[in-house]
């Protein structure tokens, strides 16, 4: 019954309306300018910034061969705030062994043969993130994470199948750009010398990265 | 009525420029998503971890911006102009303009089985030699996805790299523990090693089929567990067949 009285109400409004909607159109000029902006969201639209690539330089010490200077690149993808994917690649260059050094004979490898690059995929796992605080300002997140994988070293003309374990810690310097520091053990067992032996190389590193 | 306040109050700005840095930052703000606070409030920390702490909260009707993304927390923007970081669940159950929920959530068990993307890493055994994978894959419908994958393993008599492109079925992509049977084929290049009399390096054609099991783990993870028979299709009389096992750990997207 109400229904039907608010549809008798509503045709009078219109009826009387009428006239004035008909002016209106006559002059051509619009009343109203609907401005409705209706917004898209679209959650894939949301910058992720889940990616990290950046360079490093260190001290790589090779096993028999001497400490040398090392560097390289990687990438990681951050999959979870725990876990991410990191890729290296890094070159460096053994020096004479202490036999050679000291026997003065001719040396046991070509030079090239001594070129040293390796690359690994590894598994990393913030375990101890935290925050640092610098003066009165500054509050700059920060990540402890261990690291552990597995790749190739390729040394003395041969490749071998390395793993790689370490720890790291990275600080966010703003939500983009960070700082890193490693130290990183790559092991492989190496028969250069005739016999099997694992050795041990130990890198440190620093370097930076930028999160995009 | 508090939107009536604000509209009032930034078109007062607008038009008087009293405070260009405010309308600048509206400006900026206009490439970003907005949404208003549906709960009672949403948390905003200090960085996106959930361990770091929460400094802000913003009331429920307040208009935040949705400035950035790291794995699952939002950076916010409230309209006071504070930043901070709240979680993807959170931020998902804010409304958008048309006061629908944004919906937007941490990966979990659906998005596993609805995965477009996935790439992961494995090591093991190739042959009774040592081998490290790296993989990427495509899934074009929820059963089947296209994969490549890099190999390198390193024996004692010759190491060998592997490119081949595999064709990936996984019968119930709804499983946690969700199988798949693979087929595939590509080139491997085998160098022998130094020691040995020297032997040029050779570039062969291979064939594989396999089969495996995917574990969902959490959020983006899963386990990956395979078996794959290779077979390299040498100049020689013989083929040589190799079989491989691997475990390694992967993520979608």
């Amino acid at each position: 019954m109400a229904n039907r009285h608010q549809r008798i109400l509503l045709a009078a409004v219109l009826a009387a309306c009428m006239p004035a909607l008909a002016l209106s159109a006559e002059t051509d000029e619009p009343v109203i300018f609907p401005e409705i902006e209706r917004r898209e969201i679209n959650p894939a639209a949301i910058d992720t910034e889940d990616f990290e690539i950046g360079a490093f330089a260190g001290i790589l010490s090779i096993q028999d061969f001497d400490s040398e200077v090392v560097y390289g690149v990687r990438a990681a993808w951050h999959v979870t705030e725990d876990f991410f994917f990191e890729a290296n690649y890094g070159v460096s260059e053994g020096d004479l062994t202490s036999y050679e050094k000291i026997s003065g004979g001719a040396p046991l490898f070509d030079d090239d043969d001594r070129d040293y690059t390796y690359y690994n995929l590894s598994l990393g796992w913030n375990a101890f993130p935290g925050e640092v605080f610098l003066f009165d300002k500054y509050a700059m997140k920060s990540d402890l994470y261990f690291i552990g994988g597995a790749g190739s070293t390729e040394f003395l003309d041969d490749n071998w199948f390395t793993v790689t374990v370490g720890v790291g810690y990275r600080l966010l310097l703003n939500d983009s750009f960070t700082w890193r520091i490693d130290v990183r053990d790559h092991i492989y067992d190496r028969d250069a010398f005739g016999e099997d032996e694992t050795v041990n190389n130990i890198e440190w590193s620093t370097g930076l990265t930028l999160f995009f | 009525m508090i939107s009536l306040q604000r509209l009032v109050l930034s078109l007062l700005f607008s038009s008087l420029s009293l405070n260009t840095a405010a309308s600048d930052e509206a400006a900026n703000d206009e490439q970003y998503l907005q949404s208003s606070v549906a709960e009672p409030y949403i948390e905003m920390r200090t960085a996106p971890g959930r361990g770091y702490p929460v400094f802000y909260v913003a009331e429920r009707g307040e208009l935040v911006t949705l400035l950035k993304r790291k794995t699952d927390w939002i950076k916010l923007r409230t309209y006071r102009g504070i930043e901070g970081w709240a979680s993807i669940n959170d931020v998902g159950l804010t409304l958008d303009s048309a006061g629908q929920p944004l919906a937007i959530h941490s990966p979990d068990r659906d998005s596993f089985t609805n995965r477009r993307w996935e790439a992961g890493i494995m090591a093991g055994d190739f042959g009774d030699t040592d081998a490290v994978t790296a993989y990427g894959g495509w899934h074009f419908t929820r059963n089947f996805s296209l994969e490549v994958n890099l190999t390198e393993n390193f024996g004692d008599a010759s190491d060998g790299r592997q490119a081949t492109v595999d064709l990936v079925h996984q019968m119930f992509p709804h499983w946690r523990y969700s199988p798949f049977v693979t087929i595939g084929g590509g080139v491997r290049e085998t160098s022998p090693r130094s020691s040995l009399v020297s032997t040029s390096d050779r570039t062969d054609n291979v064939a594989s089929v396999g089969a495996g099991l995917r574990v969902y783990l959490s959020r983006r993870l899963m386990l990956r567990m395979q078996y794959k028979n290779v077979v390299v299709m040498t100049d020689r009389d013989d083929d040589e067949e190799i079989n491989t096992w691997q475990i390694g750990i992967s993520a979608f997207y």
